[in-house]
Protein backbone atom coordinates (compact mmCIF):
# COMPACT_ATOMS: atom_id res chain seq x y z
CA UNK A 1 0.00 0.00 0.00
CA UNK A 2 1.43 3.36 -0.93
CA UNK A 3 -1.15 5.79 0.41
CA UNK A 4 -3.68 5.13 3.15
CA UNK A 5 -6.30 7.59 4.44
CA UNK A 6 -7.80 6.62 7.79
CA UNK A 7 -11.01 8.47 8.59
CA UNK A 8 -9.64 11.88 7.64
CA UNK A 9 -11.50 15.08 8.44
CA UNK A 10 -10.40 18.53 7.37
CA UNK A 11 -11.99 21.83 8.37
CA UNK A 12 -11.04 25.19 6.86
CA UNK A 13 -11.08 28.33 9.06
CA UNK A 14 -11.82 26.42 12.20
CA UNK A 15 -13.77 28.25 14.91
CA UNK A 16 -14.67 31.25 12.74
CA UNK A 17 -17.93 32.02 10.95
CA UNK A 18 -16.20 31.01 7.70
CA UNK A 19 -15.74 27.44 8.95
CA UNK A 20 -16.22 24.87 6.17
CA UNK A 21 -15.77 21.15 6.27
CA UNK A 22 -13.83 20.03 3.23
CA UNK A 23 -13.21 16.40 4.15
CA UNK A 24 -15.73 14.45 6.12
CA UNK A 25 -14.30 11.12 7.17
CA UNK A 26 -12.35 9.97 4.14
CA UNK A 27 -10.94 6.45 4.23
CA UNK A 28 -9.26 5.01 1.18
CA UNK A 29 -6.11 3.31 0.04
CA UNK A 30 -4.12 3.71 -3.12
CA UNK A 31 -1.84 0.88 -4.09
CA UNK A 32 1.76 1.25 -5.15
CA UNK A 33 2.11 1.50 -8.90
CA UNK A 34 -1.56 2.14 -9.53
CA UNK A 35 -3.12 4.87 -11.64
CA UNK A 36 -5.90 6.38 -9.56
CA UNK A 37 -8.34 8.97 -10.79
CA UNK A 38 -9.98 11.29 -8.28
CA UNK A 39 -13.28 12.68 -9.52
CA UNK A 40 -16.28 14.58 -8.21
CA UNK A 41 -18.01 17.90 -8.62
CA UNK A 42 -16.24 21.22 -8.06
CA UNK A 43 -15.73 21.90 -4.36
CA UNK A 44 -16.14 18.29 -3.24
CA UNK A 45 -12.71 18.26 -1.57
CA UNK A 46 -10.47 16.73 -4.24
CA UNK A 47 -7.75 19.36 -4.02
CA UNK A 48 -7.90 19.34 -0.22
CA UNK A 49 -7.50 15.57 -0.27
CA UNK A 50 -4.40 15.54 -2.47
CA UNK A 51 -2.74 18.23 -0.36
CA UNK A 52 -2.84 15.81 2.56
CA UNK A 53 -0.71 13.32 0.65
CA UNK A 54 2.41 15.48 0.77
CA UNK A 55 1.57 17.10 4.09
CA UNK A 56 0.81 20.58 2.82
CA UNK A 57 -2.27 20.18 4.96
CA UNK A 58 -2.57 18.11 8.10
CA UNK A 59 -5.86 16.44 9.00
CA UNK A 60 -8.11 18.05 11.60
CA UNK A 61 -8.90 14.49 12.62
CA UNK A 62 -7.61 11.16 11.38
CA UNK A 63 -4.40 10.09 9.73
CA UNK A 64 -2.76 9.76 6.34
CA UNK A 65 0.04 7.28 5.79
CA UNK A 66 2.31 7.46 2.76
CA UNK A 67 4.82 4.59 2.64
CA UNK A 68 5.31 4.73 6.37
CA UNK A 69 5.36 8.54 6.64
CA UNK A 70 2.53 9.53 8.94
CA UNK A 71 0.58 12.78 8.60
CA UNK A 72 -1.72 12.84 11.58
CA UNK A 73 -3.91 15.33 13.42
CA UNK A 74 -1.94 14.32 16.48
CA UNK A 75 1.31 16.25 16.32
CA UNK A 76 3.15 13.66 18.38
CA UNK A 77 2.34 10.89 15.92
CA UNK A 78 3.28 12.99 12.90
CA UNK A 79 6.55 11.95 11.27
CA UNK A 80 9.45 14.39 11.18
CA UNK A 81 11.27 15.68 8.12
CA UNK A 82 8.53 16.71 5.80
CA UNK A 83 11.15 17.26 3.09
CA UNK A 84 11.70 13.51 2.82
CA UNK A 85 8.01 13.04 2.13
CA UNK A 86 7.87 15.84 -0.44
CA UNK A 87 10.85 14.38 -2.24
CA UNK A 88 8.90 11.16 -2.44
CA UNK A 89 5.56 12.67 -3.46
CA UNK A 90 5.46 15.14 -6.34
CA UNK A 91 2.39 17.35 -6.43
CA UNK A 92 1.54 19.32 -9.56
CA UNK A 93 -1.03 21.96 -8.73
CA UNK A 94 -3.82 23.14 -10.94
CA UNK A 95 -2.50 25.79 -13.36
CA UNK A 96 1.09 25.14 -12.26
CA UNK A 97 2.36 27.72 -14.75
CA UNK A 98 1.88 30.37 -12.06
CA UNK A 99 4.69 28.95 -9.95
CA UNK A 100 7.48 29.73 -12.43
CA UNK A 101 9.90 32.39 -11.30
CA UNK A 102 13.48 31.78 -12.48
CA UNK A 103 15.28 33.62 -15.28
CA UNK A 104 15.63 30.60 -17.52
CA UNK A 105 13.59 27.47 -18.10
CA UNK A 106 16.39 25.10 -17.12
CA UNK A 107 17.02 26.96 -13.86
CA UNK A 108 13.36 26.80 -12.96
CA UNK A 109 13.17 23.07 -13.60
CA UNK A 110 16.38 22.51 -11.64
CA UNK A 111 14.97 24.44 -8.67
CA UNK A 112 13.25 21.50 -6.98
CA UNK A 113 16.12 18.98 -7.41
CA UNK A 114 18.45 21.58 -5.93
CA UNK A 115 16.10 22.10 -2.99
CA UNK A 116 16.12 18.37 -2.42
CA UNK A 117 19.87 18.38 -2.08
CA UNK A 118 21.26 17.71 -5.56
CA UNK A 119 24.39 19.52 -6.70
CA UNK A 120 23.98 22.28 -9.29
CA UNK A 121 25.29 20.19 -12.15
CA UNK A 122 23.28 17.10 -11.26
CA UNK A 123 20.17 19.23 -10.91
CA UNK A 124 20.75 20.79 -14.31
CA UNK A 125 21.19 17.36 -15.84
CA UNK A 126 17.97 16.18 -14.21
CA UNK A 127 16.27 19.30 -15.51
CA UNK A 128 17.38 18.64 -19.07
CA UNK A 129 16.16 15.06 -18.84
CA UNK A 130 12.79 16.16 -17.45
CA UNK A 131 12.40 18.81 -20.16
CA UNK A 132 13.09 16.11 -22.73
CA UNK A 133 10.39 13.96 -21.15
CA UNK A 134 7.75 16.68 -21.49
CA UNK A 135 8.87 17.34 -25.06
CA UNK A 136 10.78 20.60 -24.79
CA UNK A 137 14.11 20.56 -26.62
CA UNK A 138 17.41 22.36 -26.05
CA UNK A 139 16.21 25.58 -27.65
CA UNK A 140 14.05 26.16 -24.57
CA UNK A 141 16.81 25.75 -21.96
CA UNK A 142 17.99 29.35 -21.92
CA UNK A 143 14.69 31.07 -22.61
CA UNK A 144 12.75 32.95 -19.97
CA UNK A 145 9.74 30.96 -18.74
CA UNK A 146 7.64 34.12 -18.97
CA UNK A 147 7.91 34.41 -22.75
CA UNK A 148 6.53 30.91 -23.39
CA UNK A 149 2.98 30.07 -24.39
CA UNK A 150 0.50 28.81 -21.78
CA UNK A 151 0.90 25.17 -22.77
CA UNK A 152 4.68 25.38 -22.81
CA UNK A 153 4.70 27.05 -19.41
CA UNK A 154 2.65 24.21 -18.02
CA UNK A 155 5.06 21.68 -19.47
CA UNK A 156 7.95 23.50 -17.81
CA UNK A 157 6.11 23.49 -14.49
CA UNK A 158 5.38 19.78 -14.76
CA UNK A 159 9.00 19.10 -15.71
CA UNK A 160 9.91 20.99 -12.53
CA UNK A 161 8.21 18.23 -10.52
CA UNK A 162 9.34 15.31 -12.70
CA UNK A 163 12.94 16.45 -12.37
CA UNK A 164 13.31 15.03 -8.86
CA UNK A 165 11.76 11.66 -9.82
CA UNK A 166 9.00 11.32 -7.23
CA UNK A 167 7.68 7.81 -6.53
CA UNK A 168 4.17 9.16 -6.24
CA UNK A 169 2.99 11.75 -8.73
CA UNK A 170 -0.15 13.72 -8.02
CA UNK A 171 -1.53 15.91 -10.78
CA UNK A 172 -4.45 18.26 -10.29
CA UNK A 173 -6.35 18.75 -13.57
CA UNK A 174 -3.32 18.85 -15.83
CA UNK A 175 -5.35 19.11 -19.02
CA UNK A 176 -7.57 22.05 -17.98
CA UNK A 177 -7.36 24.79 -20.58
CA UNK A 178 -5.15 22.85 -23.00
CA UNK A 179 -6.06 22.22 -26.64
CA UNK A 180 -7.17 18.62 -27.39
CA UNK A 181 -3.85 17.60 -28.92
CA UNK A 182 -1.89 19.14 -26.06
CA UNK A 183 -4.12 17.37 -23.56
CA UNK A 184 -3.56 14.08 -25.34
CA UNK A 185 0.21 14.35 -25.33
CA UNK A 186 0.09 15.45 -21.69
CA UNK A 187 -1.86 12.31 -20.77
CA UNK A 188 0.46 10.16 -22.85
CA UNK A 189 3.30 11.55 -20.75
CA UNK A 190 1.61 10.57 -17.48
CA UNK A 191 0.84 7.13 -18.89
CA UNK A 192 4.50 6.69 -19.72
CA UNK A 193 5.55 7.83 -16.26
CA UNK A 194 3.06 5.42 -14.74
CA UNK A 195 4.53 2.56 -16.79
CA UNK A 196 7.95 3.31 -15.36
CA UNK A 197 6.55 2.30 -11.96
CA UNK A 198 5.36 5.61 -10.52
CA UNK A 199 2.11 5.71 -8.58
CA UNK A 200 -0.08 8.30 -10.27
CA UNK A 201 -3.00 10.12 -8.67
CA UNK A 202 -4.91 12.23 -11.14
CA UNK A 203 -7.61 14.76 -10.31
CA UNK A 204 -9.82 15.33 -13.32
CA UNK A 205 -13.27 16.17 -14.62
CA UNK A 206 -12.75 14.39 -17.94
CA UNK A 207 -14.32 10.93 -17.82
CA UNK A 208 -12.78 9.97 -21.16
CA UNK A 209 -9.38 10.29 -19.51
CA UNK A 210 -10.60 8.25 -16.53
CA UNK A 211 -11.78 5.45 -18.82
CA UNK A 212 -8.62 5.44 -20.91
CA UNK A 213 -5.93 5.64 -18.24
CA UNK A 214 -7.10 4.93 -14.71
CA UNK A 215 -7.29 1.52 -13.09
CA UNK A 216 -8.98 2.82 -9.95
CA UNK A 217 -11.49 5.64 -9.54
CA UNK A 218 -12.32 7.42 -6.32
CA UNK A 219 -15.53 9.44 -6.43
CA UNK A 220 -15.75 12.16 -3.82
CA UNK A 221 -19.04 13.75 -2.92
CA UNK A 222 -19.35 16.48 -0.31
CA UNK A 223 -16.11 15.53 1.41
CA UNK A 224 -16.96 11.83 1.60
CA UNK A 225 -15.86 8.90 -0.52
CA UNK A 226 -18.91 7.96 -2.58
CA UNK A 227 -17.34 5.15 -4.63
CA UNK A 228 -14.03 3.37 -4.99
CA UNK A 229 -14.09 1.14 -8.01
CA UNK A 230 -12.65 0.56 -11.49
CA UNK A 231 -13.78 2.89 -14.30
CA UNK A 232 -15.91 0.40 -16.21
CA UNK A 233 -18.03 -0.59 -13.22
CA UNK A 234 -18.34 3.07 -12.27
CA UNK A 235 -19.83 3.99 -15.62
CA UNK A 236 -22.22 1.06 -15.28
CA UNK A 237 -23.86 2.91 -12.37
CA UNK A 238 -25.91 6.03 -12.41
CA UNK A 239 -23.21 8.62 -11.93
CA UNK A 240 -25.08 11.79 -12.77
CA UNK A 241 -25.82 12.20 -9.07
CA UNK A 242 -22.11 13.02 -8.68
CA UNK A 243 -22.30 15.39 -11.65
CA UNK A 244 -20.17 13.07 -13.77
CA UNK A 245 -20.72 12.27 -17.41
CA UNK A 246 -20.46 8.82 -18.95
CA UNK A 247 -17.75 8.79 -21.65
CA UNK A 248 -18.98 8.80 -25.23
CA UNK A 249 -17.13 5.68 -26.24
CA UNK A 250 -18.58 3.75 -23.31
CA UNK A 251 -22.11 4.76 -24.32
CA UNK A 252 -21.45 3.82 -27.93
CA UNK A 253 -20.20 0.36 -27.01
CA UNK A 254 -23.11 -0.14 -24.62
CA UNK A 255 -25.58 0.74 -27.39
CA UNK A 256 -23.78 -1.53 -29.82
CA UNK A 257 -23.98 -4.35 -27.28
CA UNK A 258 -27.67 -3.72 -26.79
CA UNK A 259 -28.09 -4.23 -30.52
CA UNK A 260 -26.31 -7.53 -30.35
CA UNK A 261 -22.67 -6.76 -31.06
CA UNK A 262 -20.54 -9.22 -29.06
CA UNK A 263 -18.16 -6.60 -27.64
CA UNK A 264 -16.40 -6.78 -24.30
CA UNK A 265 -17.24 -3.65 -22.29
CA UNK A 266 -14.48 -4.31 -19.78
CA UNK A 267 -11.77 -4.15 -22.40
CA UNK A 268 -12.84 -0.81 -23.83
CA UNK A 269 -10.40 1.93 -22.88
CA UNK A 270 -10.73 4.23 -25.83
CA UNK A 271 -10.90 4.31 -29.60
CA UNK A 272 -7.86 2.05 -30.26
CA UNK A 273 -9.19 -0.76 -28.07
CA UNK A 274 -12.61 -0.51 -29.75
CA UNK A 275 -10.94 -0.70 -33.14
CA UNK A 276 -9.01 -3.79 -32.02
CA UNK A 277 -12.18 -5.52 -30.92
CA UNK A 278 -13.98 -4.63 -34.12
CA UNK A 279 -11.06 -5.92 -36.17
CA UNK A 280 -11.09 -9.15 -34.17
CA UNK A 281 -14.84 -9.53 -34.79
CA UNK A 282 -14.36 -8.95 -38.50
CA UNK A 283 -11.59 -11.59 -38.48
CA UNK A 284 -13.92 -14.12 -36.88
CA UNK A 285 -16.57 -13.56 -39.53
CA UNK A 286 -14.22 -13.70 -42.47
CA UNK B 1 -1.59 30.81 7.69
CA UNK B 2 -3.10 32.14 10.90
CA UNK B 3 -1.11 35.34 10.80
CA UNK B 4 -2.95 36.32 7.63
CA UNK B 5 -6.36 36.16 9.20
CA UNK B 6 -5.41 39.04 11.49
CA UNK B 7 -6.94 42.29 10.32
CA UNK B 8 -9.38 40.59 8.01
CA UNK B 9 -13.08 41.32 8.10
CA UNK B 10 -14.88 38.76 10.26
CA UNK B 11 -18.58 38.45 9.44
CA UNK B 12 -20.21 38.43 12.86
CA UNK B 13 -23.31 40.46 13.60
CA UNK B 14 -22.32 42.51 16.63
CA UNK B 15 -23.37 46.10 17.35
CA UNK B 16 -19.92 47.20 16.15
CA UNK B 17 -20.57 45.51 12.82
CA UNK B 18 -23.86 47.36 12.48
CA UNK B 19 -22.44 50.79 13.19
CA UNK B 20 -22.14 53.16 10.25
CA UNK B 21 -18.61 52.92 8.80
CA UNK B 22 -18.31 56.73 8.75
CA UNK B 23 -18.98 56.72 12.47
CA UNK B 24 -16.46 53.97 13.05
CA UNK B 25 -13.68 55.69 11.12
CA UNK B 26 -14.23 59.00 12.90
CA UNK B 27 -14.51 57.24 16.24
CA UNK B 28 -11.29 55.30 15.77
CA UNK B 29 -9.42 58.44 14.75
CA UNK B 30 -10.74 60.35 17.78
CA UNK B 31 -9.82 57.52 20.12
CA UNK B 32 -6.35 57.30 18.63
CA UNK B 33 -5.77 61.01 19.10
CA UNK B 34 -7.09 60.76 22.65
CA UNK B 35 -4.64 57.96 23.41
CA UNK B 36 -1.71 60.02 22.17
CA UNK B 37 -2.57 63.21 24.08
CA UNK B 38 0.21 64.16 26.47
CA UNK B 39 -0.81 64.00 30.10
CA UNK B 40 1.25 65.44 32.92
CA UNK B 41 2.38 63.25 35.77
CA UNK B 42 3.06 59.53 35.65
CA UNK B 43 0.15 58.55 37.88
CA UNK B 44 -2.39 60.29 35.67
CA UNK B 45 -0.68 59.12 32.45
CA UNK B 46 -1.06 55.51 33.45
CA UNK B 47 -4.53 55.96 34.94
CA UNK B 48 -5.81 57.45 31.71
CA UNK B 49 -3.87 54.86 29.70
CA UNK B 50 -5.50 52.16 31.76
CA UNK B 51 -8.98 53.57 31.14
CA UNK B 52 -8.36 53.73 27.41
CA UNK B 53 -6.89 50.24 27.41
CA UNK B 54 -9.96 48.93 29.21
CA UNK B 55 -12.21 50.52 26.61
CA UNK B 56 -10.25 49.07 23.69
CA UNK B 57 -10.25 45.62 25.27
CA UNK B 58 -14.02 45.78 25.79
CA UNK B 59 -14.55 46.88 22.19
CA UNK B 60 -12.19 44.21 20.95
CA UNK B 61 -14.10 41.64 22.94
CA UNK B 62 -17.28 42.89 21.26
CA UNK B 63 -15.84 42.10 17.82
CA UNK B 64 -14.88 38.67 19.19
CA UNK B 65 -11.24 39.04 18.26
CA UNK B 66 -9.10 37.63 21.00
CA UNK B 67 -6.54 39.94 22.57
CA UNK B 68 -4.21 37.00 23.06
CA UNK B 69 -4.21 36.30 19.33
CA UNK B 70 -3.14 39.88 18.71
CA UNK B 71 -0.43 39.79 21.36
CA UNK B 72 0.72 36.43 20.05
CA UNK B 73 1.02 37.76 16.53
CA UNK B 74 3.10 40.65 17.76
CA UNK B 75 5.97 38.48 18.87
CA UNK B 76 8.22 40.52 16.67
CA UNK B 77 7.29 43.55 18.78
CA UNK B 78 9.36 42.22 21.63
CA UNK B 79 12.43 43.20 19.70
CA UNK B 80 11.05 46.71 19.50
CA UNK B 81 10.29 46.70 23.22
CA UNK B 82 13.91 45.93 24.00
CA UNK B 83 15.06 48.49 21.47
CA UNK B 84 12.85 51.16 23.01
CA UNK B 85 14.01 50.28 26.49
CA UNK B 86 17.62 50.46 25.38
CA UNK B 87 17.12 53.87 23.80
CA UNK B 88 15.35 55.32 26.81
CA UNK B 89 17.98 53.91 29.14
CA UNK B 90 20.83 55.32 27.09
CA UNK B 91 19.21 58.71 26.71
CA UNK B 92 19.51 61.08 29.66
CA UNK B 93 16.14 61.98 31.10
CA UNK B 94 15.29 65.67 31.35
CA UNK B 95 13.42 65.91 34.64
CA UNK B 96 13.16 62.57 36.36
CA UNK B 97 10.54 62.20 39.08
CA UNK B 98 10.54 58.48 39.80
CA UNK B 99 13.97 58.20 41.30
CA UNK B 100 17.13 56.41 40.35
CA UNK B 101 16.98 52.82 39.19
CA UNK B 102 20.68 52.31 39.34
CA UNK B 103 23.87 54.31 39.39
CA UNK B 104 26.89 52.61 37.88
CA UNK B 105 29.95 54.82 38.14
CA UNK B 106 28.05 57.89 37.13
CA UNK B 107 25.83 56.17 34.58
CA UNK B 108 22.49 57.09 36.12
CA UNK B 109 19.32 55.44 34.90
CA UNK B 110 15.98 56.65 36.23
CA UNK B 111 12.80 54.62 36.59
CA UNK B 112 11.26 57.23 34.29
CA UNK B 113 12.99 55.57 31.36
CA UNK B 114 11.12 52.35 32.01
CA UNK B 115 7.84 54.19 32.50
CA UNK B 116 8.38 56.06 29.23
CA UNK B 117 8.99 52.83 27.31
CA UNK B 118 5.96 51.23 28.98
CA UNK B 119 3.79 54.18 27.97
CA UNK B 120 4.85 53.95 24.33
CA UNK B 121 4.27 50.20 24.18
CA UNK B 122 0.84 50.53 25.77
CA UNK B 123 -0.07 53.18 23.22
CA UNK B 124 1.15 51.03 20.34
CA UNK B 125 -0.86 48.04 21.51
CA UNK B 126 -3.96 50.21 21.84
CA UNK B 127 -3.43 51.60 18.36
CA UNK B 128 -3.19 48.11 16.90
CA UNK B 129 -6.28 47.07 18.83
CA UNK B 130 -8.24 50.01 17.47
CA UNK B 131 -7.32 49.36 13.84
CA UNK B 132 -8.15 45.71 14.42
CA UNK B 133 -11.57 46.65 15.76
CA UNK B 134 -12.20 48.76 12.69
CA UNK B 135 -11.06 46.24 10.09
CA UNK B 136 -12.60 43.21 11.80
CA UNK B 137 -16.03 44.79 12.00
CA UNK B 138 -16.21 46.78 8.76
CA UNK B 139 -16.53 45.40 5.26
CA UNK B 140 -13.77 46.83 3.05
CA UNK B 141 -16.39 48.10 0.63
CA UNK B 142 -18.25 49.96 3.37
CA UNK B 143 -14.94 51.44 4.45
CA UNK B 144 -14.34 52.87 0.99
CA UNK B 145 -17.87 54.27 0.86
CA UNK B 146 -17.08 56.05 4.08
CA UNK B 147 -13.76 57.33 2.71
CA UNK B 148 -15.52 58.62 -0.37
CA UNK B 149 -18.10 60.34 1.77
CA UNK B 150 -15.38 62.10 3.74
CA UNK B 151 -13.56 63.09 0.56
CA UNK B 152 -16.65 64.42 -1.20
CA UNK B 153 -16.30 68.03 0.06
CA UNK B 154 -12.88 68.11 -1.62
CA UNK B 155 -14.59 67.80 -4.99
CA UNK B 156 -14.99 71.57 -4.85
CA UNK B 157 -11.26 71.95 -5.35
CA UNK B 158 -11.42 69.31 -8.12
CA UNK B 159 -10.04 66.56 -5.97
CA UNK B 160 -10.91 63.23 -7.68
CA UNK B 161 -12.76 61.81 -4.67
CA UNK B 162 -14.52 59.06 -6.55
CA UNK B 163 -11.40 57.91 -8.37
CA UNK B 164 -9.39 57.78 -5.18
CA UNK B 165 -12.17 55.87 -3.44
CA UNK B 166 -12.35 53.44 -6.35
CA UNK B 167 -8.60 52.88 -6.28
CA UNK B 168 -8.76 52.18 -2.56
CA UNK B 169 -11.71 49.85 -2.97
CA UNK B 170 -9.96 47.89 -5.73
CA UNK B 171 -6.84 47.62 -3.59
CA UNK B 172 -8.88 46.39 -0.64
CA UNK B 173 -10.90 44.06 -2.82
CA UNK B 174 -7.74 42.34 -4.02
CA UNK B 175 -6.15 41.78 -0.62
CA UNK B 176 -7.96 38.47 -0.01
CA UNK B 177 -7.33 37.43 -3.61
CA UNK B 178 -3.64 38.11 -3.28
CA UNK B 179 -3.58 36.28 0.04
CA UNK B 180 -5.13 33.27 -1.65
CA UNK B 181 -2.54 33.55 -4.40
CA UNK B 182 0.21 33.75 -1.80
CA UNK B 183 -1.14 30.66 -0.15
CA UNK B 184 -1.33 28.79 -3.42
CA UNK B 185 2.14 29.74 -4.63
CA UNK B 186 3.59 28.96 -1.20
CA UNK B 187 2.12 25.49 -1.31
CA UNK B 188 3.29 24.94 -4.86
CA UNK B 189 6.83 25.98 -3.96
CA UNK B 190 6.74 23.92 -0.77
CA UNK B 191 5.93 20.95 -2.99
CA UNK B 192 9.12 21.80 -4.84
CA UNK B 193 11.07 21.49 -1.62
CA UNK B 194 11.17 25.13 -0.53
CA UNK B 195 11.26 25.69 3.20
CA UNK B 196 9.92 29.12 4.11
CA UNK B 197 10.38 28.71 7.83
CA UNK B 198 13.84 27.29 8.33
CA UNK B 199 17.29 27.71 6.87
CA UNK B 200 19.87 30.45 6.65
CA UNK B 201 19.42 33.96 5.40
CA UNK B 202 20.45 33.19 1.80
CA UNK B 203 18.18 30.14 1.61
CA UNK B 204 15.27 32.14 2.91
CA UNK B 205 15.92 34.92 0.44
CA UNK B 206 15.73 32.55 -2.53
CA UNK B 207 12.65 31.00 -0.95
CA UNK B 208 11.11 34.45 -0.80
CA UNK B 209 11.92 35.28 -4.45
CA UNK B 210 10.22 32.04 -5.48
CA UNK B 211 7.13 33.44 -3.78
CA UNK B 212 7.33 37.11 -4.70
CA UNK B 213 8.00 36.82 -8.44
CA UNK B 214 4.99 34.60 -9.20
CA UNK B 215 2.90 36.92 -7.04
CA UNK B 216 3.99 39.98 -9.00
CA UNK B 217 3.29 38.20 -12.26
CA UNK B 218 -0.21 37.24 -11.21
CA UNK B 219 -0.91 40.68 -9.73
CA UNK B 220 0.04 42.39 -13.00
CA UNK B 221 -2.02 39.91 -14.96
CA UNK B 222 -5.02 40.48 -12.75
CA UNK B 223 -4.73 44.24 -13.01
CA UNK B 224 -4.64 44.04 -16.78
CA UNK B 225 -7.65 41.74 -16.86
CA UNK B 226 -9.53 44.03 -14.52
CA UNK B 227 -8.70 47.09 -16.59
CA UNK B 228 -9.90 45.33 -19.73
CA UNK B 229 -13.08 44.15 -18.07
CA UNK B 230 -13.84 47.66 -16.82
CA UNK B 231 -13.22 49.17 -20.22
CA UNK B 232 -15.41 46.53 -21.89
CA UNK B 233 -18.27 47.65 -19.70
CA UNK B 234 -17.68 51.28 -20.60
CA UNK B 235 -16.47 52.37 -17.21
CA UNK B 236 -16.26 56.14 -16.94
CA UNK B 237 -14.96 57.50 -13.66
CA UNK B 238 -16.79 60.77 -14.17
CA UNK B 239 -20.18 59.23 -14.77
CA UNK B 240 -22.91 59.85 -12.25
CA UNK B 241 -23.90 56.63 -10.55
CA UNK B 242 -26.32 55.41 -7.98
CA UNK B 243 -25.47 52.92 -5.32
CA UNK B 244 -26.98 49.66 -4.24
CA UNK B 245 -25.95 49.96 -0.62
CA UNK B 246 -26.76 53.31 0.87
CA UNK B 247 -25.16 54.27 4.16
CA UNK B 248 -27.74 55.16 6.77
CA UNK B 249 -26.95 57.08 9.92
CA UNK B 250 -29.08 55.78 12.79
CA UNK B 251 -29.70 56.95 16.35
CA UNK B 252 -27.23 54.35 17.52
CA UNK B 253 -24.50 56.01 15.48
CA UNK B 254 -25.27 59.33 17.16
CA UNK B 255 -25.14 57.68 20.55
CA UNK B 256 -21.81 55.99 19.94
CA UNK B 257 -20.35 59.14 18.39
CA UNK B 258 -21.45 61.14 21.43
CA UNK B 259 -19.84 58.59 23.69
CA UNK B 260 -16.57 58.77 21.78
CA UNK B 261 -16.71 62.57 21.76
CA UNK B 262 -17.27 62.60 25.51
CA UNK B 263 -14.35 60.24 25.95
CA UNK B 264 -12.19 62.42 23.72
CA UNK B 265 -13.31 65.56 25.51
CA UNK B 266 -12.45 64.03 28.86
CA UNK B 267 -8.94 63.16 27.68
CA UNK B 268 -8.51 66.61 26.14
CA UNK B 269 -9.61 68.27 29.38
CA UNK B 270 -7.24 66.18 31.46
CA UNK B 271 -4.43 66.89 29.04
CA UNK B 272 -4.91 70.65 28.94
CA UNK B 273 -5.84 71.36 32.54
CA UNK B 274 -3.48 68.85 34.10
CA UNK B 275 -6.32 67.68 36.30
CA UNK B 276 -5.29 65.09 38.83
CA UNK B 277 -7.91 62.83 40.32
CA UNK B 278 -5.66 61.78 43.18
CA UNK B 279 -5.35 65.37 44.34
CA UNK B 280 -9.08 65.29 45.14
CA UNK B 281 -8.34 62.78 47.86
CA UNK B 282 -5.39 64.78 49.06
CA UNK B 283 -2.86 62.30 47.69
CA UNK B 284 0.40 63.57 46.38
CA UNK B 285 1.45 61.80 43.24
CA UNK B 286 4.35 61.90 40.86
Amino acid sequence: MAIIFKDVFYVYNKKTPLETEALNGVSLSIEKGSFTALVGRTGCGKSTLVQHINALLSPSKGEVEVDGWINSSDKKRRSKHVRELRKHVGLVFQFPEYQLFEETVEKDVAFAPKNFGQKDEEALKAAHAALGEVGLDESFYKRSPFELSGGEKRKVAIAGILAFHPDVLIVDEPTAGLDPLGAKSMMALFEQIHRSGVTVVLVTHDMNIVLSYADQVVVLDDGKVARITDPVSLFGDDIEAFSLETPLIYRLVKDLKARGAPLDLNAIKGLPSLADQLAALKGEKA
Amino acid sequence: MNQFSLGRYVPYDTFLHRLDPRDKILGVILLMVAIFLPISGWAMTFTMGGIAFLLTVVLLYCTRTSLLAILGSLKSMWLMVFFLLAIYILMPHSNPTLGVAWNLNGWIVYWDSFAEAGKIILRLIMMIELTMILTASTKPLDMTYAFEWYLTPLKIIRFPAHEVAMTISIALRFIPTLLDDTNRVMKAQESRGVDFKHGGLWKRLTALTSLIIPLFVSAFMRSEELANAMECRGYDPKAKRTRFRVLKWKWFDWASLLFVLAFFGFFLYVSISGWNVYALFGLVTL
